[in-house]
């Protein structure tokens, strides 16, 4: 934020810019130094502590909880489920946004367009433990749907729909929709019209022009969305606890358990910035992808 | 046959009549202008002829070929943007090969005819670049090779050199010419500049209101309009209505040579009754008058009047003179800058005279389209 707004400010006065717009930043450096770098650093320096036998935080350090989590085929399995689920979340939302970015973009009437916004974030109005009780009520045993399917005489047992794998995707994707549908709509919107049109006039028909011109035109936004996705749904855990159950192999479930039930809260920090420089290092070579395409195409 | 023949296109939006009833033929290989100040339906037109619209009336024939109905992409039509709308993704040799590719064109084909068409607009040695990377001038080179690359049975052109800068687009007025000219394909360019228009079109349509208000050769349109709306958008024009006076002479209603004495008109296009005459500013002879000289004019000369200099602006080939009448009235002069010793001051007394071939009619006020 730092170089935006000392740009805008040094065009209005030239002498003492700077340290107004240092002045109109501190609130927010504080904020952020307060509640994101110093838990950071302090997170970092309890992941090295070593602990007892009775998990007691000792003033010695030493790697012994990144040794932990690096050597355990547990650890590292969950890390891999976890992205592996994160990715498939991502895809499925980039997938699934794609018609309703085209709808949003493609309704004229403004007033339309607001209904579908509110409509898009309501999922993101609600609490994550409502919302995910919402989703027990629907797919448990006794849940809605197996009340209805066995209504209907479709099936005669109960489907297990709760408590796997499928049901947290599936719970990912509905609520982290927006967040792929919003850089979408916006990719799409920034679409000149003549494009799509002279590639109708050089004789592609709808498909090919979606293909050749407005797909890799969105790939900036698709990208966006996904990068977004990726990340939330690799640091949940509320919703795969109470949706897929604390057996699932999931990197945050073993994170919860480790410093809310076992209390060892140094591998728990250990496991957490492993997390944490996986997803960073993830989603960075995704935004790396997206401006390397951004610069070839529009030099910027 | 022509390539090009509408008949009685018309098209709404809502409540607005964007056009009311067209009917065009363009030949074969010609170049073909619509011209027009915004709003006239122009680009509607183009679009219609192109495919983006369908029109509420009438059908377009291209080629002997109904494609009222077709979509845009079954049209062949080749189609020069007003953006230039080059795909910002593809550099400039798969930019010129879209169209052919869409057509499943062989690769040594494709290739062959891109080289074709980057030698024709000399923008060869810049086929790996991107779009971006492009000036303004070799985008819409891109474009056009794009365009023609298709080989299509017509090329239109939506306001193609309205974003460049004056000089670029002198430069690529004549490349234009050179380009469509070695390639022969029948053209027709939407624009609003009659100079593009008059300096680049075989025959000018003007569209006014949504209606064709005249077709012809920019010589036809400059020198014999056919109504009031073309002879001012063509061109500059001193319009001066007047009603004959019985004796060959008209009498102008609005310009005075005196204190009410109506200034006096001999035209050799005009018989009798009321006339709205066309007399373009360079056809007016200006010179400088000393006080003598018009005490020596005879009483009321036609065709000839002493005023005083209201405005002189210099456009450097040019000076633009508005002229006030003694008695009322205005009548502008544009002359070779070389004919002025110096730029007349404001207030300065000058003498104005033309011939009666200048004085082109218009049919009376009363009668034409008011626009």
């Amino acid at each position: 934020m730092r170089f935006p707004v000392s740009l805008t400010l040094s065009r209005v006065s030239t002498s003492g810019n700077s340290l107004f717009s240092w002045l109109l930043l501190a609130p927010g450096m504080l904020f952020l130094a307060a509640f994101l770098v110093v838990p950071g650093i302090l997170l970092i320096v309890l992941s090295l502590h070593d602990v007892d036998g009775m998990l007691m935080v000792l003033p010695t350090y030493s790697f012994s909880h990144y040794i932990e989590a690096f050597t355990s085929a547990g650890y590292i399995r969950a890390l891999g489920t976890t992205l592996w689920v994160a990715a498939l979340t991502a895809v499925l939302c980039v997938l699934l946004a794609y018609p309703a970015a085209w709808l949003l973009v493609s309704t004229r009437s403004r007033a339309w367009r607001t209904v579908l916004y509110v409509i898009l974030i309501s999922p993101l109005l609600t609490s994550v433990v409502i919302r995910t009780f919402a989703w027990i009520v629907l797919l448990a045993q006794n849940g809605l749907i197996n009340d209805v399917l066995r209504r209907l005489g479709l099936i005669d047992a109960p489907l297990a729909l709760l408590w796997n794998m499928k049901a947290v995707i599936v719970a990912y994707v509905q609520v982290m929709l927006p967040f792929a549908v919003l850089p979408l709509a916006t990719s799409l919107g920034e679409i000149p019209a003549a494009l799509p049109r002279a590639s109708q006039s050089l004789g592609a028909g709808a498909h090919h022009t979606f293909l050749h011109v407005v797909l890799p035109l969105t790939i900036p936004g698709m990208m966006s969305g996904a990068i977004i996705v990726f990340a939330l749904a690799a640091g949940s855990y509320v919703t795969p606890l109470l949706i897929g159950g604390r057996l699932q192999p999931l990197l945050p479930i073993g994170i919860y358990q480790q410093a809310l039930q076992i209390a060892n809260l140094p591998l728990a920090a250990a496991l957490s910035l492993t997390l944490l420089v996986v997803t960073a290092a993830i989603a960075g070579l995704m935004s790396y992808v997206q401006k390397r395409w951004e610069r070839r195409v529009y030099g910027h | 046959m022509s390539a090009i023949d509408i008949h009685g296109v018309a098209h709404r939006f809502g409540d607005l009549q964007a056009l009311a009833g067209v009917d065009l033929s363009i030949a074969q290989g010609e170049f073909f202008s619509l011209l027009g100040p915004s709003g006239c339906g122009k680009t509607t037109l183009l679009n219609i002829i192109a495919g983006f619209l369908a029109p509420s009336a009438g059908t377009v024939v291209v080629g002997g070929r109904d494609v009222t109905s077709l979509p845009p992409h079954r049209r062949d039509i080749g189609m020069v943007f007003q953006s230039y709308a080059l795909f910002p993704h593809l550099n400039v040799f798969d930019n010129v090969a879209y169209g052919l590719r869409v057509r499943k064109a062989k690769g040594e084909d494709v290739r062959a005819r891109v080289a074709e068409m980057l030698e024709l607009v000399r923008l060869s040695e810049l086929a790996q670049r991107m779009p971006h990377q492009l000036s303004g001038g070799q985008q819409q080179r891109v474009a056009i090779a794009r365009a023609l690359a298709i080989r299509p049975q017509v090329l239109l052109l939506d306001e193609p050199l309205s974003n460049l800068d004056a000089k670029l687009r002198k430069e690529m007025q004549t490349e234009l010419r050179r380009l469509l000219g070695n390639v022969g394909v029948t053209t027709v360019m939407v624009t609003h500049d009659q100079e593009e228009a008059l300096g680049l079109s075989d025959r000018i349509g003007i569209l006014g209101a949504g209606r064709l208000q005249q077709v012809g050769t920019p010589l036809e349109l400059y020198r014999r309009p056919v109504n009031r709306f073309v002879g001012e958008f063509v061109g500059h024009a001193n319009l001066i209505q007047a009603r004959a006076n019985g004796s060959g002479i008209f009498e102008a209603a609005a310009h005075f040579s005196r204190k009410g004495v109506p200034l006096q008109l001999a035209s050799s296009h005009a018989a009798g009754g009321d006339a709205l005459f066309l007399l373009r500013p360079e056809r007016i002879r200006l010179s400088a008058s000393s006080t003598d000289a018009q005490q020596t004019n005879p009483a009321n000369p036609a065709n000839s009047v002493a005023g005083v200099v209201r405005d002189a602006s210099y456009t450097g080939a040019e000076l633009h003179v508005t002229v006030t009448l003694p008695g009322g009235g205005e009548l502008v002069v544009e002359a070779p800058e070389a004919n002025f010793a110096e730029v007349p001051r404001v207030g300065a007394p000058v003498q104005l005279a033309w011939n009666a071939d200048d004085l082109a009619v218009l049919p009376a006020e009363s009668k034409g389209a008011r626009i």
